[in-house]
């Protein structure tokens, strides 16, 4: 009784209403289901991305994916799972049935397989019922004609099927623009003999809607030409087109046409015919007219602001995917767009902005300062970054432009408030961090880099360490600085010898050893670096002449003639050309007993 | 053969009371013998096998010096279920031993509490954090698929397996 009273409580915590009890202390008391297991899982994905540390972010997610995991085997061998425990029945746990309910054949049989966008199934029960001879209504068929050319003719589930050739298709959704031309032309074979033409012929009364979307889908398919003849032989039967299909015919319009001034005729042309039959045209119809231009040259140019202008008058706001294509068309000449920022911050198209919002930083590379401010402007509205691919995209590229233009102080500050919080660097970025550093001389910052660098699990990476020690021996700084060095240095030490769990991941080369012992020696720690010394042999790693010769000044201030002649033997040992050179110096610098001599 | 062994016994116990009414009936035995002093009890050795706690005292101390690994009502006077939660506890345990392979530091402690299924798990530092949370969503995912009630994994992780004694 008690357990329930707190469960209660913690629901309406929630802000759930009803609460889910199967007690195995007896069968008689019901209560209404709730998934609770569900809003708990939200609350705590809600919660992660608001107030987690880095590291608890990254454990949530592990647990996540390990949800996936079990959701993947619970889906794909539901059997398993059908036996059914739960008194009052718990839906959210049982395995997601994706079959159909209705079997025999139907319109609402149809009509179900459309809604869970099985297209293949759908096309073949929609011929069984034609040979039946049962008449499906002229919405059925328009639902089905518009998933097909959305689905391109194949089901939409096999792109989440891991197998090898959709690795392609994979790569696709993070890159929608780049690789989406690839990807056209790998359906455009079938857009031929395809289900959608077949069934198209087969309506005795196409409508307008059915129009548009054999249209849109051969424009999303690449058969432009044909979409096209199938807009003339719209006029033809004396239909109005909608927004949809003259949208569609403006995307297409710069592929039938070679000419710059052609291309944009036929544009003209079509949003006349548009006003002819008083079509408004809305947001996507500005998008899809700035994407032609786009394609447009210096014609684009000349257009654009008008259009824009027209657009306004017609109370159609800009969206941010307007101002990419702006942008694109003009960012050659240099001439920023001014006053975005501010109404960036307002309209957003949700289903072109997100794709492009990655290829604003490429475009913002060739340009001047201004236009990284504005990218900083952007950067603030978070909401933008689609998903984490994306985002990490964005954020490697913002700060490689940070590192090569901005001074330090700036990086430095966006470094603080974007790591490791949002973003976790890749070792790339944190080599362009390092670099930047050196040329703004703020090489004291490095032991905090080098604490960042190991959270974020880069220790392992041999050119970043070895650069990172390379940099800190280099010059000679002040007392704490060197010291602060050279707990570094230990710390790297230490990666070195056990590496991950007795794993050693790094091997020593001659110059990391060597940087490494200078910056102890700079740093008066004689005892570490004699022992390492002792790791040149171990290794078989020769020493260099001046890191010999500096142990030499440093041993001789700490007068430990020993140490002195064991130098000298080492180098006799490694057969270096100094060894002479260094004898000679013992001999006038220190005061040797005979067995010494 | 389970169901012809069964047969057979009915069938020369129906034969053997034939035989000798007045005596009691003793019928075949066609298990493995699993003798009560000898369940759970680990022998006294050389002494370089090392023990834990929960191995190191037998189950008569269960109750005095030891706890319980399992954790139900349904042993109360008038509640049901108990085989049933027996079973399910036994799959539990061999599901955990299987998935955290190697990392179980000592036995899995169960524990319902309404109709939420705690399961109490201590393991060896054998995994990287990140996996063990990988295997934890899995596990709780799958287990209340499976059970149809919400699983919970309270994990706790040593550095080495805690040894009692030797024996």
């Amino acid at each position: 009784m008690a357990d329930r009273c707190i469960l209660r409580r913690y629901i309406s915590v929630i802000g759930c209403d009803q609460s889910v009890v199967r007690s195995d202390l007896s069968h008689h008391r019901r209560v209404h289901c709730l998934s609770e297991i569900i809003a708990q899982h939200n609350m705590k994905t809600f919660l992660t991305l608001t107030s987690f540390s880095p590291i608890q972010k990254l454990f949530s997610l592990s647990q996540e994916s390990g949800r996936n995991a079990a959701k993947y085997f619970i889906n794909t061998y539901p059997k398993y799972f059908q036996k059914d425990y739960a008194q009052p029945h718990i839906p959210c746990l049982m395995p997601e049935t994706l079959e159909a309910q209705i079997e025999e054949a139907s319109e609402a049989a149809l009509i179900e397989r459309i809604r869970m966008r099985k297209v293949k199934a759908a096309v073949d029960l929609y011929d069984q019922l034609l040979q039946a001879g049962t008449s499906v209504s002229l919405d059925v068929t328009n639902q089905l004609l518009d998933l097909i050319c959305f689905c391109g003719d194949h089901d939409p589930t096999q792109e989440n099927v891991p197998e090898q050739r959709n690795e392609e298709t994979v790569g696709w959704s993070h890159h929608k623009t780049m690789f989406k031309i690839g990807r056209l032309f790998l359906f455009f074979p079938f857009r031929e003999n395809n289900n959608a033409g077949r069934i198209f012929a087969l309506l005795s009364e196409p409508n307008t809607h059915s129009y548009s979307a054999l249209i849109r889908g051969m424009v999303k398919y690449g058969a432009y030409s044909k979409a096209f003849s199938t807009y003339t032989d719209l006029l033809n039967n004396r239909l109005k087109a909608d927004v949809h299909t003259f949208n569609a015919l403006i995307i297409a319009a710069p592929e039938v046409k070679e000419k710059y001034n052609e291309k944009w005729e036929l544009i003209v042309d079509l949003l006349k015919q548009m006003a002819e039959q008083k079509v408004k045209p809305n947001l996507l119809t500005l998008n899809a007219v700035l994407k032609a231009l786009r394609r447009c040259g210096t014609l684009g140019k000349s257009q654009a602001f008008p259009v824009i202008s027209e657009m306004k008058a017609l109370s159609i706001d800009p969206s941010l995917a307007s101002y990419n294509h702006l942008l694109a068309i003009f960012y050659k000449t240099g001439a920023p767009i001014q006053g975005q920022t501010d109404i960036l911050q307002e309209v957003m198209n949700e289903v072109s902005g997100k794709s492009f919002t990655a290829q604003d930083p490429d475009d913002g590379i060739c340009i001047s300062l201004q236009r990284v401010h504005e990218l900083l402007g952007v950067g603030e509205n978070w909401r933008l970054l689609g998903n984490d691919f994306q985002q990490s995209i964005y954020y490697a590229r913002f700060f490689s432009l940070l590192c090569m233009m901005e001074n330090i102080d700036v990086m430095l500050k966006w470094y603080r408030d974007l790591v490791p919080s949002v973003y976790y660097p890749s070792s790339n970025v944190m080599r362009d961090l390092l670099q930047a550093l050196d040329t703004d001389n703020r090489l004291d910052l490095i032991p905090q880099i080098w604490k960042d660098i190991k959270q974020l699990g880069h220790a392992n990476r041999q050119n970043l360490v070895e650069e990172l020690l390379t940099l800190m021996a280099r010059e000679k700084h002040n007392q704490e600085v060197q010291e602060s060095f050279a707990e570094c240095a230990l710390d790297i030490k230490k990666i070195y010898d056990t590496g991950d769990r007795g794993k050693v991941l790094l091997s020593w080369t001659a110059g990391s050893l060597i940087d490494l012992i200078s910056v102890l020696l700079a740093a008066h720690r004689r005892q570490d670096a004699w022992e390492m010394l002792k790791l040149f042999k171990t290794h078989n790693r020769v020493p260099s002449e001046e890191l010999l010769n500096k142990f030499l000044t440093c041993v001789k201030e700490a007068g430990e003639v020993n140490q002195a002649v064991e130098l000298v033997q080492i180098s006799a040992g490694f057969c270096l050309p100094e060894t002479p050179k260094l004898i000679q110096r013992v001999q006038q610098e220190f005061e040797l007993t005979e067995q010494q001599r | 053969m389970a169901t012809s062994l069964v047969r057979q016994t009915k069938l020369l116990s129906i034969v053997s009371s034939q035989l000798n009414p007045a005596a009691c009936f003793r019928n075949i035995h066609c298990t493995a013998a699993c003798l009560k002093n000898r369940a759970a009890r680990i022998r006294e050795g050389k002494g370089d096998k090392s023990v834990t706690y929960e191995q190191a005292y037998h189950p008569h101390h269960i109750g005095h010096r030891k706890g319980w690994l399992s954790q139900h009502t349904s042993n109360l006077q008038g509640e049901d279920g108990a085989a049933e939660r027996v079973v399910e506890d036994v799959f539990i345990r061999r599901f955990m031993y299987g998935t955290f392979h190697g990392c179980l530091a000592d036995e899995v402690v169960i524990k319902r509490r309404g109709n939420l299924l705690v399961i109490c798990a201590v393991m060896i530092q054998k995994l990287l954090p990140s996996k063990f949370y990988f295997l934890i969503g899995y596990t709780e995912e799958l287990l209340s698929h499976f059970y149809k009630c919400p699983v919970k994994i309270e994990m706790q992780t040593v550095e080495e397996k805690v040894v009692y004694k030797y024996l």
